[in-house]
């Protein structure tokens, strides 16, 4: 089988007062349909890692291919695009624009893509109901708890299909009790719908959870388990 | 707007009441003459000039007029004057001194009659009813002299109108100077005066070859185009300030704006928005915040402006200008929405230029920083 994505001797060195080795000489696969943890303690480089796969970094060294494309031959515009089709993001913080409505923020990714209004609302409302929030589509995300902004930010990651999700720390602002929730809804729109799923975490409930868990310490692979 | 407003109020009364009371908007002089105010030549042929003007369009009213300066004397005072001789019928089509009567009446066609100010009345110690002398140069060289009675007064407010200049009718002025059926300037008031070059182009055709030319207001008076110049010239650069600081108010605010909503472009570029989707988007916020401030300041304008032109605003300008013609202490204001218009579209290129930066900014950002920021 084919890699979704192949990481070829990353490196990440980040040149602020002093040289910083974030990623150091990486290589992994991600297969597609996996349900995939990176983890490491804080500072072990797995946010960085997860910000290169997702194209929003540069490696200063290696490369990253995807379905065997090297994405960092895209110009700036091709790496929007590739994000925009291809990738789906879940943070920490949730970030969600918070004057635009669960709905809106769910069906901004389908205004970029130039979807028509009534696939649009088809495809929107029908993310907000694999989350389990077709009810609260209308509410603003102040006035909706922690997990259900992160629900709708899974909602706004998939809402296009896309062939990856990348959640970086999904669960870190959430109790226990919620993060379960947010991990079942993950591993259940992975079985039922395909989408792969590769989480940076070192939350044990998302590792327990995960089928595939890569370790990485001061920016190296340390192991890789399934 | 209000300022734009006031200033262009000022300048079209200050033109109305020129051209109004004195100037015409256009005058017909002999060729040769060099102090338009003062015409020193008389026009050969004003018949002829008469006949030109009928074919021209655009003219509401005309006379035949000479201006020259002289004397007045009472039985116990006397003082230097400006003349006016004019044809009273005609002169009522084109003048507004008439409005300024305080008392008796406007002079009649053919009568020894004068209209004087007020002012010039108590320095004379004279009144309505009372018999003057008024002496100027004849055309011979001689001193010619007519004894006129007082029949009307005027009080126009302008110390110089209501010292100094005095209204005969032409053809007493005529046979004083001894220059019968003459004339040193035929004065022009047009329908719209907007349309002062073209109906001046169309004058001098109809002319054709008389030794004469076609003057306007604005060569006439051109003190007040050099005042109305440097009015405008004032107002563009309080505009360019005001501009500037709308610039920097926008370019301030949208900056403040960017740097609270870094994680937010940071998100619209990680999930797949182009650079310059975010530009446009910047920009049209701005647009928005610009025509919302338009909206905002239009009406606030609008609504002062509705008010002032009928209450009217008092302004000190009235008491400096009255001493060389007659104006109103009181503004009525206008609208002069070809100038509101452009300030509008100026106010508009401020608001997309001022948003350029940051704009440009935010889509430069990394998107991986973007998120990190706090």
């Amino acid at each position: 089988m084919q890699p979704l994505i192949e990481i070829q001797k990353v490196t990440k060195i980040y040149e602020a007062a002093a040289k910083v080795r974030a990623v150091c000489d990486f290589s992994a696969d991600i297969f597609p349909g996996e349900f995939a943890a990176i983890a490491g303690p804080s500072g072990s480089g797995k946010s960085t890692l997860l910000n290169l796969i997702g194209t929003l970094d540069t490696p200063t060294r290696g490369e990253i291919l995807f379905e065997g494309r090297r994405v960092s031959q895209l110009t700036e515009n091709q790496l929007a695009d590739f994000r925009l089709r291809s990738l789906g993001f879940v943070f920490q913080a949730f970030n969600l624009i918070p004057v635009l409505t669960a709905f809106e923020n769910v069906e901004y990714v389908l205004i970029l893509q130039g979807v028509p209004k009534a696939e649009r609302s088809a495809k929107t409302l029908e993310a907000l109901k694999w989350v389990g929030l077709d009810k609260l589509a209308d509410r603003r995300p102040d006035l909706l708890s922690g997990g259900q902004q992160q629900r709708v930010a899974v909602a706004r990651s998939i809402v296009h299909r896309p062939l990856l999700v990348l959640a970086d720390e999904p669960t870190a602002n959430l109790d226990s009790k919620t993060s379960a929730e947010l991990m079942d809804l993950m591993a259940d729109l992975n079985e039922k719908h395909g989408i792969t799923f590769l989480f940076s975490s070192h939350d044990p409930l998302v590792l327990s959870r995960a089928k595939r868990v890569i370790y990485i310490r001061d920016g190296m692979l340390q192991a890789n388990e399934s | 707007m209000f300022g734009q407003s006031m200033v262009k109020t000022i300048q079209v009364q200050l033109i109305e009441k020129a051209t109004g009371v004195i100037t015409g908007h256009i005058q017909v002089q002999d060729r040769g003459v060099k102090d338009y105010k003062f015409p020193e030549k008389y026009v050969l042929d004003p018949a002829a000039v008469e006949r030109a003007i009928l074919k021209t369009p655009n003219v509401e009213a005309f006379e035949k007029r000479i201006q020259v300066t002289g004397m007045i004397s009472s039985e116990k005072e006397s003082s230097g004057v400006f003349i006016c001789g004019v044809e009273p019928e005609k002169d009522l089509r084109i003048t507004t001194m008439h409005s300024y009567l305080s008392a008796g009446r406007y002079v009649s066609d053919g009568a020894r009659e004068i209209f004087i100010g007020d002012d010039l009345a108590e320095q004379l110690h004279a009144g309505l009813g009372s018999e003057v002398v008024l002496l100027a140069t004849a055309s011979d060289g001689s001193l010619g002299a007519e004894k006129l009675r007082v029949t009307g007064l005027f009080h126009s407010g302008s110390e110089s109108f209501d010292a100094y200049i005095v209204y005969v009718p032409l053809s007493v002025l005529q046979g004083m100077l001894v220059v019968e059926g003459q004339a040193n300037n035929v004065v022009l008031r047009l329908k719209d005066p907007l349309r002062l070059e073209e109906t001046r182009a169309a004058l001098v055709e109809a002319l054709g070859k008389e030794p004469v030319k076609a003057v306007t207001w604005e060569e006439i008076d051109h003190e007040l185009v050099a005042v109305r110049d440097y009015q405008n010239k004032v107002l563009g650069i309080v505009l360019l300030v005001v501009f500037l600081i709308v610039a920097m108010g926008i370019l301030n605010t949208l900056l403040m704006s960017m740097f609270e909503r870094i994680r937010e472009f940071g998100l619209l570029k990680a999930i797949g928005a182009r650079p310059a989707r975010i530009v446009r988007l910047i920009l049209l916020e701005s647009c928005i915040l610009g025509a919302l401030g338009s909206l905002l300041g239009l009406s606030a304008g609008i609504a002062l402006i509705v008010y002032y032109r009928r209450a009217g605003l008092a302004l000190p300008i009235g008491e400096a200008v009255r001493y060389f013609m007659p104006f109103p202490a009181v503004l009525y204001m206008r609208f002069n929405w070809t100038t509101h218009l452009e300030a509008l579209a100026a106010v508009f290129v401020s608001c997309v230029l001022a948003a350029l930066p940051p704009a440009f900014r935010a889509a430069r950002l990394k998107a991986a920083d973007a998120l990190r920021h706090i």
